[in-house]
């Protein structure tokens, strides 16, 4: 039963999105970080002069800032390796086919001009390396005021916005990685809801790491107005090398009165990328926030999706889960803030272990003086599939206010011997009755996902999934 | 780099006889961030000079030897070694240690009962070894009152298929302090129950730890606390599965009324890669009857094996039910009276474990006289 008696099935040709194009921009970027190279792409992107000494202000606080020496072992990152800014295009195509056929390859490849003809999607945005490559969004949308643009085009056309916002939701120096991207941040996505719009069907944002040793820094900049509505989904994927990328994004987001905003991540980084990523929104009075959080790639992911609740009811939700296999280190989970009265957050983290791999539940919820009437709810689920893998759970508590309601409930359990006997009497192989397990046990999050995202999830799973019995 | 390389286990912090390993505690260290260090008079920067005493009284069962030694004794510091600063204080100035032994397959007639009373005048140091046998099977109680400022390490051995029950009242006047560390330490197929009701003292921090040196241990460990205005009572276990095929279980209630009433508990659970089929649950409940008052409630959870037969835990704090206290009014019980009823009822449920009728029906009778106030 154990994986380890087969290690030729471990992990080949488990990941479908590995190969690399050839790579001209990439093998001429420079590597390292340093004052020169920060002031070099905010130069390339013309930039105020106030985003200038927001970044340097980011590279000293990088600097100053010692790595942190809880969740995963994060020694490996080589800071002077990395390629912080590869410009794979001169300018953003406004079709695909504009696109350099190698780029426009990958993502027929990934499948996503497919997805936008058949208007599955309400917008897209394309980015590869360090910039988006390709944006649009439907016509309607644009009429009734709806902003999707890439950040730096975002930050040229609407700088008030940016002015009020960026770096708002999360300080330049809110910890190492953060401070690194807003030194050297490039692409991502801004998107401007005006009230009382319900974007119906998901904006969808879909990032490639081509080049090795690449940094990829994405930043994005969400705000729902007033009792409007959107659903932003994003995809990663990268080729597999050797040597280590780091992919370190910044996400904002701020969801006024009575708004409501889901961002949903499918996060599918080949195993050489170390995923750090910061992501952190606002929800105002009656507003509602929802994470919900896919990690199964990466090397490592350390990743809290994070709501503040700043008004009275409103609310913050995340739904988790997240695969480890050999090698892989998932260090995932939420914070959910509480900072008005009546305000509520639920999480809820399904995890499973394969292969030697780990997950670790890590969350905090803190309930501030003056939230009184909360409520938190927080339950974590883990399986583990072999002897070999492991899993953690440190919830975190921090409550500074008397009458309010706290939950917290975890499990950690084996793949049941009676299910799989169960299944495999009825015919099913005991790989086709464990994959068939492990998606009933998280099937709670596959049905909140988009239709092609959850075929997607299961579509890993049972990747993942190949091999992990013997 | 693997994941391998970084040390396997995160709530396992260091461990020495040396009280120059642990640096002075400044309130910023995890293990240190819920308790109010200026309360607790010295006791964790050294300064507390030990100039006072606690008095240990025995009623011993007629079966089990009782002994008073010195430092040097050999049985001494055998089943633990300090993880906190001030259990390495603790260790570091006790004088005398109480040693009592239950002899090989000797079965206790009665509970052999430790009365430790605070003199008042300053701090004391203190350390006690309960050293069970195998095969033999004891109930000991454990009792402290009085007042004073108190550190002490307490360490069970529990031997091959021995049983033990404890039961440890912590039962001081309001101006106590009482930084005291259990540990417990299972040999093959022991039993080990434990039972803390702390209701007295200024601040008292407990620190109750389980490890076992063979496969088949079972240790539960239960407790019940009422914190009162002002008070700051903490419990903070950490249950060490090194072994295959054992056991534990950890299921703590308190209830908090008044103002600045500070509850903590901290429940940490390893399973380390050898311990296989480890069972183990943990569960915490508080419940906040006035307004005030703060419970803070955390479980850890760190599994190193695949091959668990079951690993969970559960908190839950919250308000006394309004639609309780309704349901019962609705029938006539008047507020005070209904608001009793659910209270015991929360506790009482884990207080009826205590099987020395003696102590049950003193803890239920401080409950009341706590629900009174």
């Amino acid at each position: 039963m154990t994986v380890t008696d087969r290690p030729e099935l471990e992990g080949l040709g488990n990941y479908k999105f590995g190969w690399a194009d050839p790579d001209a921009a990439g093998a001429a970027a420079k590597r390292g970080l340093s004052e020169e190279v920060v002031r070099n792409i905010s130069a390339l992107k013309n930039e105020p002069e106030w985003m200038l000494d927001l970044r340097l202000k980011g590279l000293r606080l990088f600097d100053k800032k010692p790595l942190p020496t809880w969740g995963s072992d994060l020694t490996g990152i080589d800071f002077d390796n990395i390629k912080y800014f590869v410009r794979s295009t001169e300018k953003q195509a406004a079709s695909w086919d504009e696109l350099p056929p190698d780029i426009k390859n990958t993502y027929d490849k990934l499948g996503i001009p497919e997805a936008e003809k058949q208007r599955l999607i309400a917008g897209v945005a394309a980015q590869y390396e360090s910039e988006v490559v390709y944006h649009k969004i439907r016509e309607d949308l644009e009429e009734k005021g709806v902003i999707f643009l890439d950040t730096d085009t975002g930050l040229k056309e609407h700088p008030e916005l940016f002015q009020e916002y960026f770096g708002s939701v999360i300080p330049v120096g809110d910890n190492k990685f953060a401070a690194l991207n807003s030194a050297v941040w490039s692409g991502g996505s801004f998107i401007y809801v005006p009230p009382n719009v319900e974007v119906e069907i998901p904006l969808q944002a879909y990032f490639r790491i081509n080049t090795e040793n690449m940094g990829q820094f994405e930043r994005t900049l969400i705000i729902v107005d007033e009792n409007s509505y959107v659903h932003y989904v994003e995809g990663c994927t990268a080729p597999i090398y050797s040597s280590d990328s780091l992919h370190s994004a910044v996400v904002e987001i701020i969801v006024k009165k009575n708004a409501r905003c889901r961002y949903t991540t499918i996060q599918n980084w080949s195993n050489n990328v170390y995923n750090l990523v910061t992501k952190r929104a606002v929800a105002y009075e009656g507003a509602t926030m929802e994470w919900i959080d896919g990690n199964i790639g990466s090397k490592v992911t350390m990743k809290y999706p994070a709501v503040y609740l700043m008004g009275e009811h409103a609310k913050g939700e995340t739904l988790s889960v997240a695969f480890a296999g050999e090698g892989q280190h998932q260090d995932a989970g939420s914070k959910m803030v509480h900072l008005a009265p009546n305000t509520s957050s639920s999480v809820i983290s399904k995890s499973v272990a394969r292969g030697g791999g780990r997950t670790s539940y890590r969350g905090l919820v803190q309930i501030e003086e003056g939230a009184h009437g909360s409520a938190s709810t927080v339950k974590c689920d883990a399986l583990l599939v072999d002897q070999i893998s492991r899993s953690d759970t440190y919830p975190y508590v921090d409550v500074r206010e008397d009458d309010v309601s706290m939950g917290h409930e975890a499990t950690v359990s084996k793949v049941s011997e009676d299910q799989l006997f169960y299944l495999m009497s009825r015919g099913l192989d005991e790989d086709e009755a464990m994959a068939m397990i492990v998606r009933g046990f998280v099937e709670p999050i596959a049905r909140e996902l988009p239709m092609e995202y959850a075929l997607e999830l299961n579509r890993l799973i049972e990747l993942q999934m190949e091999g992990a019995v013997g | 780099m693997g994941l391998n390389e970084k040390p396997l286990s995160t709530l396992h912090e260091k461990a020495s006889y040396d009280l120059a390993d642990f640096e002075v505690p400044t309130g910023r260290e995890e293990a240190w961030r819920f308790t109010p260090l200026s309360r607790l008079k010295g006791l964790h920067n050294g300064k507390a000079e030990p100039v006072g005493h606690v008095r240990v009284d025995v009623d011993a069962a007629p079966e089990v030897t009782v002994e008073t030694v010195g430092r040097d004794d050999a049985r001494v510091g055998k089943s633990f070694v300090p993880a906190d600063r001030v259990s390495a204080q603790a260790w570091n100035s006790f004088e005398k240690a109480t040693v009592i032994t239950v002899p090989r397959e000797a079965v206790t007639s009665k509970p052999t009962v430790l009365t430790l009373t605070g003199s008042g005048d300053g701090a004391a140091y203190g350390h006690l070894v309960i050293k069970v046998e195998p095969m033999a099977e004891a109930a000991i109680v454990l009792d402290h009152k009085g007042s004073g400022v108190y550190a002490d390490n307490i360490e069970f051995v529990v031997g091959d298929g021995a049983s033990l029950k404890i039961v440890s009242l912590q039962d001081w006047d309001d101006d106590a302090v009482h930084v005291s560390h259990h540990h417990a330490q299972l040999a093959k197929d022991a039993t080990f129950r434990s039972f803390v009701v702390t209701l007295g003292g200024d601040l008292v921090r407990l620190s109750p730890s389980v490890s076992y040196t063979a496969a088949g241990g079972d240790a539960d460990l239960s407790g019940v606390y009422f914190v009162d205005a002002g008070q700051h009572l903490e419990h903070r276990l950490l249950v060490d599965h090194s072994q295959p095929n054992c056991k534990s279980n950890v299921d703590y209630r308190g209830a908090l009324q008044g103002q600045d009433a500070h509850a903590v508990w901290i429940g940490d659970v390893i399973i380390r890669v050898e311990a296989e089929g480890t069972d183990t649950y943990e569960l915490n409940r508080n419940l906040i009857l006035t307004d005030g008052a703060r419970a803070d409630s955390v479980p850890n959870l760190e599994i190193l094996t695949g091959e668990v037969a079951g690993a969970g835990h559960a908190s839950a704090s919250g308000r006394l039910d309004d639609e309780h206290i309704f349901y019962l009014q609705a029938r006539g019980i008047p507020h005070d009276e209904a608001r009793r009823l659910v209270v015991r009822g929360f506790l009482g449920q884990l207080i009826e474990k205590i099987q020395i009728e003696e102590i049950r029906d003193r803890v239920f009778a401080a409950l009341e006289d706590e629900l009174a106030r």
